[in-house]
């Protein structure tokens, strides 16, 4: 499959590469919100947020962090985004897991904002009582997943959570062209 | 969002006795001001009740009030910081891998198909409230949350974004990198003596940005923060301290 990230990290892309370790690439690529926003990945080809590692999502956003720093401090922006477009119907394009930083200036123009919506007391806990519910099912089922096997290594782990259920998701990624 | 008392709302009076007992505040008094100000604050100290997703010792997660959509989840630090960049790493590091953790909560137990991991750090980003927080936003096609549109920037700018922006954050990552800091610092001294005048970059920004009455006042912050890092530094905090 087609990616662009990995097309990044193998020099068959337009973007320019600002930084690169054996784990993270971070560039400027030709497609952005706005000029100088800059693109966080991890190097191995990540589809969603769910199924990157915890050490190498950490790692990530530490080097987003501090590319954010060095866009206030080099471009004179006023202001930052940090944005995960996790899954298609959250606008992601690129089926490679990333974390973009969108430096911003009064009245750019950007958008990037919602409605806020006013909910009534009872959706509220209706809400609440279905993640809170969610949340028991999570921790019980990494639990489970603890007991299981000790010694897991980072890719057993992401096998392990590629198997999950939530893979409806991965699946609506490899749609994208 | 939860809102706050509006700083434009006082009285002119009672807007200039604040700002005087600002001024006479040590940085430690302005630290407490802004935390018993801070309905943030006050959520993680129990006294304001929320909806309580996650709670460990350093972050708490809570329903948004007045959600984007339903199930959005705001996760905060229990320290009071406004933006990222004052946040110590580790902890950084610990609310992105607690903010994956609510976002596959957000996929298992709502019908959605993604969702939004989104900061905003500084005003002109949409930051509405003193407490620095990641949004964890569920969401459907076409639900018109975060729309943006993504355009083609030219090579010429991107060489210009990468040479403004590589020595401040090759000095960032400090010395771990070294090899690769000197790598990347060969090519970089190229570049910036082919791009370093100014009034270069001038030009090429502003057909590329929509903004022109920014544009002068902008610049002349870039120039500065490129000869002086300290300059740098005053902005980063005057970003932090816009809700003061």
């Amino acid at each position: 499959m087609k990616c662009e990230h990995c097309d990044i990290v193998e020099r068959k892309s337009k973007a320019d590469i600002l930084y690169e370790d054996d784990e993270v690439v971070v560039a400027i690529k030709d497609l952005a919100m706005t000029p100088g926003q800059i693109t966080v990945f991890p190097k191995e080809h990540f589809t969603i947020l769910e199924v990157v590692p915890e050490e190498i999502l950490e790692k990530c956003s530490l080097i987003a962090n501090k590319i954010g720093i060095a866009v206030f401090e080099s471009l004179g922006s006023q202001g930052t985004n940090i944005i995960i477009q996790n899954g298609l119907g959250a606008g992601q394009k690129v089926p490679h897991f990333a974390i973009e930083v969108v430096p911003r200036v009064e009245n750019d123009g950007l958008g990037l904002q919602w409605d806020a919506k006013q909910l009534a007391e009872d959706e509220m806990a209706t809400v609440f009582m279905t993640l809170e519910q969610g949340m028991k099912e999570l921790d019980s089922s990494a639990e489970a997943e603890k007991t299981k096997g000790k010694d897991e290594t980072g890719k057993d782990k992401k096998n392990s959570k590629e198997d999950d259920k939530n893979n409806y998701l991965l699946k609506s990624l490899k749609k994208i062209p | 969002m939860y809102l706050f008392m509006d700083p434009q709302q006082l009285t002119p009076e009672q807007q200039k006795e604040m700002e005087e007992k600002l001024k006479n505040m040590s940085p430690e008094e302005l630290m407490e001001f802004q935390k018993q100000q801070c309905i943030f604050c006050q959520i993680i100290s129990g006294k304001i009740p929320a909806k309580k997703i996650y709670e460990d010792d350093k972050v708490l997660a809570i329903l948004d009030i007045n959600p984007a959509a339903k199930g959005h989840i705001l996760l905060l630090p229990k320290e009071h910081y406004a933006i990222m960049p004052q946040i110590p790493e580790k902890e950084v590091g610990e609310m992105f891998i607690v903010a994956k953790k609510m976002s596959k909560l957000l996929l298992k137990a709502i019908k959605v198909s993604g969702t939004n991991i989104f900061i905003a750090n500084g005003l002109v980003a949409g930051q509405k409230a003193q407490h620095f927080m990641i949004h964890i936003i569920p969401r459907k096609e076409d639900d018109g949350i975060l729309e943006v549109e993504e355009k083609l920037t030219d090579q010429e700018m991107r060489t210009k974004v990468k040479s403004l922006i590589e020595n401040k954050f090759n000095e960032l990552m400090g010395v771990k990198k070294e090899v690769l800091q000197v790598e990347s610092s060969d090519e970089e001294v190229k570049e910036v003596e082919e791009l370093e005048e100014p009034e270069e970059i001038k030009e090429t920004k502003k057909p590329a940005k929509k903004v022109e009455e920014e544009k002068p006042e902008k610049e002349s912050d870039d120039k500065d923060d490129d000869d002086d890092d300290d300059g740098g530094n005053a902005s980063l905090d005057d970003i932090a301290n816009l809700f003061k």
